[in-house]
């Protein structure tokens, strides 16, 4: 038998890389891409969703808080048009005012006509007025000295439409805090369902980790080992959940512009923002991704972790 | 690592509440010698080579690796200890997915080893115990005695103290099973301290090496 000299170094022909210890087949790896791919494109849509109901009601809010409406009520012995005028000077005279308009009677009559109907004779009647004021930066504006000024004219009274921005911003803060309520929510089924992958995975490997405690391996090696394969699973599930959600994205964006028309289009984007998520959304997207692969290879190994405790 | 490399002194070993399976085990192994671990089937050989692996603790008495009281070692001594033993099962247990060459680097790799530097070591190595040609081979296509042979090597290429072998003949024919304990008396005569369990008598006929009689949880001859 040939003598054994176990220090001296002798160096073979190149050989491939080694085999990583947790084969990649024994880890449930299919169906956790898959479950994971799911649970990041549910996250993905929730907080896309979020962005956009956000960023349509700042962009609303902000149109609506950059005008203010007077309007004048008809008083007997009052002159309307001289009234409007007043109304005008003054609401010129304001700091932060940078445009005013009195709308015509036309105009105004106009706007009566979805609730009277078309063809209504206005003329026998007299009609309140509307005087638009459009502010600079809405914060700049003194609109309690126009609100004051205006009390010395006649039936006139100023709407800053705050009601209607509160309910928005009221409805818009319910809809964020609740989507991410629903993100929390599928994080937690998230990490639930990696630890039980993470068991069942141990559970079936229960083999090679009983070989590498018996060689000497550190339970944190043996968790490194573990984590490394369940970091690439969660990777890639990520990504592809994470592509599926921009692209659910631009596909209901570009379906939601085929399917309206453009003028109508047009209405809606000015009343509820444009179906579009913005750099800002894809971006967010994308930061799905590292935090649930690092949610995976963190839960992983934390159970590895606890498993090797237990069982050691 | 000094000092006695095995010492038992009174040990009692039992699972859970069950009936002890070892008891007032007392004995020394000095270092760099060969013991033969014999007696019949569930007589505690594995047990007390699972003792001897550090993965139980007694549960009375005191049992002295290298000269220091394992009970008394938290986990991280414990695994530098277990770095010092080597061990050998009757089914090998070799990683079905990792061929031969990888399977006996394993230790080295857990210990950070870049391959580089253990490469030439695990190579020259494998073709002592006759695996020069099978070093890409998974274990499934090697024989019982190439498994086992990678099994030794992989106990052995960390240069453990104390090589446990449990069984190591149990899946191979008589004139393999002799050519493998000649393999283990190399090893010994290397300087490592051997303790091979086995229930195969003729085969240590062939052996000037002492054994230990286990039966019914004790020791009972010392041979």
């Amino acid at each position: 038998m040939v003598e054994l000299r176990l220090p001296r170094l002798r160096m073979a022909s190149t050989r491939p890389r080694s085999a990583p210890i947790v084969p990649e087949r024994s880890v449930a790896g299919r169906t956790l891409v898959l479950l994971i791919a799911i649970m990041t494109f549910l996250s993905g849509v929730t907080l896309g969703g979020v962005v956009l109901v956000q960023k349509s009601a700042i962009a609303w809010s902000s149109d609506v808080g950059r005008e203010v409406t007077i309007q004048i009520r008809p008083v007997e012995g009052e002159v309307m048009e001289s009234n409007l005028r007043t109304a005008v000077a003054l609401a010129e005279a304001t700091p932060g005012v940078t445009a005013t308009r009195a709308l015509t009677l036309e105009e105004s009559e106009a706007l009566l006509e979805p609730w009277l109907g078309a063809g209504v004779d206005l003329s026998a009647i007299e009609i309140p007025r509307l005087v638009v004021v459009e502010l600079g930066d809405p914060a700049d504006a003194d609109i309690p000295k126009l609100e004051r000024d205006l009390a010395a004219v006649k039936g006139a009274t100023l709407d800053t439409h705050a009601a209607w921005r509160q309910q928005l911003n009221v409805m818009a803060g319910t809809i964020v805090v609740s989507g991410l309520l629903v993100l929390s929510l599928i994080v937690v089924a998230t990490v639930l369902a990696i630890i039980f992958a993470t068991r069942g995975t141990m559970a079936s490997n229960r083999e090679i980790v009983d070989v590498l405690h018996f060689i000497g391996a550190s339970n944190s090696f043996i968790a490194g080992e573990f984590q490394g394969r369940f970091l690439s699973i969660g990777f890639r599930g990520g990504v592809f959940g994470g592509i599926a959600a921009v692209a659910f994205f631009a596909a209901v964006g570009l379906t939601a512009g085929n399917m309206v028309p453009n003028e109508a289009s047009a209405q809606l984007g000015i009343l509820f923002g444009r179906f579009a998520l913005g750099i800002d959304g894809i971006i967010g997207i994308a930061a799905v991704v590292p935090v649930i692969a690092a949610l995976t290879a963190i839960t992983s190994r934390l159970t590895v972790r606890r498993f090797l405790t237990q069982t050691s | 690592m000094g000092g006695q490399v095995i010492e038992f002194s009174n040990v009692g070993l039992r699972y859970g509440h069950g009936p002890e399976i070892l008891r007032d085990l007392t004995f020394r192994i000095e270092p760099g010698s060969f013991h033969f671990l014999t007696g019949p089937s569930g007589s505690g050989k594995t047990s007390l080579l699972r003792l001897l692996l550090l993965s139980l603790k007694p549960t009375r008495g005191k049992l002295s690796l290298f000269g220091k009281d394992v009970s008394a070692l938290d986990q991280d001594s414990l695994l530098q200890m277990r770095r010092h033993i080597g061990i050998v099962f009757q089914d090998f247990r070799l990683l079905e997915h990792l061929t031969t060459f990888e399977n006996v680097a394993l230790p080295l790799r857990v210990l950070g080893q870049p391959e580089s530097e253990y490469r030439g070591n695990v190579t020259e190595l494998l073709e002592w115990v006759g695996l020069g040609e099978r070093m890409d081979a998974l274990p499934a296509l090697l024989s019982g005695g190439e498994k086992q042979r990678a099994a030794i090597a992989r106990a052995v290429i960390g240069r453990p103290d104390i090589l446990l072998a449990d069984e190591p003949t149990g899946n191979v024919d008589p004139d393999l099973s002799l050519r493998l304990v000649r393999l283990f008396a190399e090893l010994n005569k290397m300087g490592t301290t051997i303790l091979l369990a086995t229930h195969e008598l003729p085969l240590l006929e062939n052996f000037p090496f002492p054994r230990m009689l286990l039966d019914n949880g004790q020791v009972v001859l010392r041979g």
